[in-house]
């Protein structure tokens, strides 16, 4: 319940700056429109436009709660309650977000890509974003540097050679690999290694969340609470 | 209370569990308080939004969270309907909502740094006069303070200024 709460909060707050919810549309629209002339690649940027999109809001999520959150550990929250609500709220609006954009595809490829693998492949971006940005915003408080790590981060997932080993170890390749077996119609491994990765790539961001926001909401052990 | 950063904050962080001492313990008898001296609300979210998050954490179901919101709002003169997010709201009003959930769901032990900045001088008199109540009713109640016009109206005072350390009962 308190998770839902968390969450809810997150939702209402995100859905009120208006400016914000056009630029997380802008921005894999832009990657879209600007190569929609090639199919694999107008489908693979949009993807990751979504993916930037939606860990940009989580990141941005983090650093408001930053020092909400402190208060809301003594109000009774647990510090799962308050990290978990938000990666919850960061995958709805995420999903909300891919929406709009797979129906499009539909529209405009969709007699050239596999449909399903196309939903689990956005399905898998938004996963991995939204605990890729809240982990960037646990690891740095700053938005500044925070932002500046994920624009890194993604433009070394754009720009790397496809066939270097080393793209395995960016963040978004499970996208990236069931993207290509939606759109070349490869075999089902591309499949399997996708959601091998997206889902490994969840849970750690998740498990690092985890144990950092337990170590900086911790209760300090000089206090006790005397027995009632 | 204490000058300007002789630790008045910290010290009620420590109080908090919020920041480890060098050295001591802190008990705390029931649930604790916390209204910080800024940043403690959302900037895009309603006064009842508030109140139903902070709610939600002590176990109270939205309707009691909000109920409890607008009497401990009543209270400092202000009404928190009318849809206005908390970056709209003034900086008195804004610490009245910070005050209101530090007190919401009647916690045991009060902790509150400089809760009444931007208060006009009503609300200030009416503060004191609930900060004496809840003490009344049994709650402790620590206020961080640099004004010094109320210090005969508590029970202890600890001075934090470097070379007074000392408690005053």
């Amino acid at each position: 319940m308190r998770i839902l709460t968390v969450a809810e909060m997150a939702l209402r707050e995100i859905s009120r700056r208006r400016g914000v919810l056009v630029l997380l549309l802008t921005l894999p629209l832009v990657c879209y429109l600007v190569r929609h002339d090639q199919v694999g690649q107008s489908i693979r940027f949009v993807m990751l436009g979504l993916a930037w999109a939606v860990s940009t809001a989580a990141l941005f999520a983090s650093g408001t709660s930053r020092h909400v959150e402190p208060r809301l550990r003594l109000s009774g929250y647990r510090s799962h309650h308050l990290y978990l609500g938000r990666l919850v709220a960061m995958w709805v609006l995420g999903l909300a977000v891919a929406a709009p954009f797979y129906t499009l595809i539909a529209v405009d490829r969709g007699g050239d890509v596999r449909l399903g693998a196309l939903a689990a492949a956005m399905a898998l971006a938004v996963t991995v974003a939204a605990p890729l940005g809240l982990l960037i915003g646990a690891l740095v408080p700053r938005e500044l540097e925070g932002t500046l790590i994920l624009l890194v981060t993604i433009s070394l997932q754009m720009m790397i050679d496809p066939a270097d080993y080393l793209t395995r170890l960016t963040p978004f390749w499970s996208s990236r690999e069931i993207g290509t077996y939606a759109i070349d119609h490869t075999g089902t491994e591309y499949l399997v290694r996708g959601l091998t990765h997206g889902i490994v790539v969840t849970l750690l961001a998740t498990a690092l969340v985890a144990v950092l926001s337990a170590i900086r909401l911790r209760t300090r052990p000089h206090l006790r609470y005397a027995p009632r | 209370m204490g000058a300007n950063g002789c630790g008045k904050s910290t010290f009620l962080r420590i109080c908090a569990g919020l920041l480890s001492p060098d050295s001591g313990e802190v008990v705390v008898d029931g649930e604790l308080g916390f209204c910080p001296q800024d940043g403690g609300t959302y900037d895009f979210l309603l006064p009842e939004e508030h109140f139903a998050l902070v709610g939600a954490g002590r176990g109270l179901d939205r309707a009691r969270s909000r109920r409890l919101g607008r009497t401990g709002a009543a209270t400092l003169h202000w009404d928190p309907a009318g849809g206005v997010q908390a970056r709209h709201l003034s900086g008195g009003t804004r610490q009245k909502l910070n005050l209101v959930m530090a007190t919401l769901g009647d916690p045991d032990v009060l902790l509150l740094d400089e809760p009444y900045q931007g208060f006009d001088r009503g609300t200030y008199v009416d503060f004191w006069q609930h900060v004496w109540r809840w003490r009344d009713e049994g709650r402790a109640i620590v206020v961080v303070t640099h004004l010094l016009n109320q210090l005969d109206q508590v029970d202890q005072v600890l001075d934090l200024t470097p070379g007074t350390r000392e408690a005053v009962a």
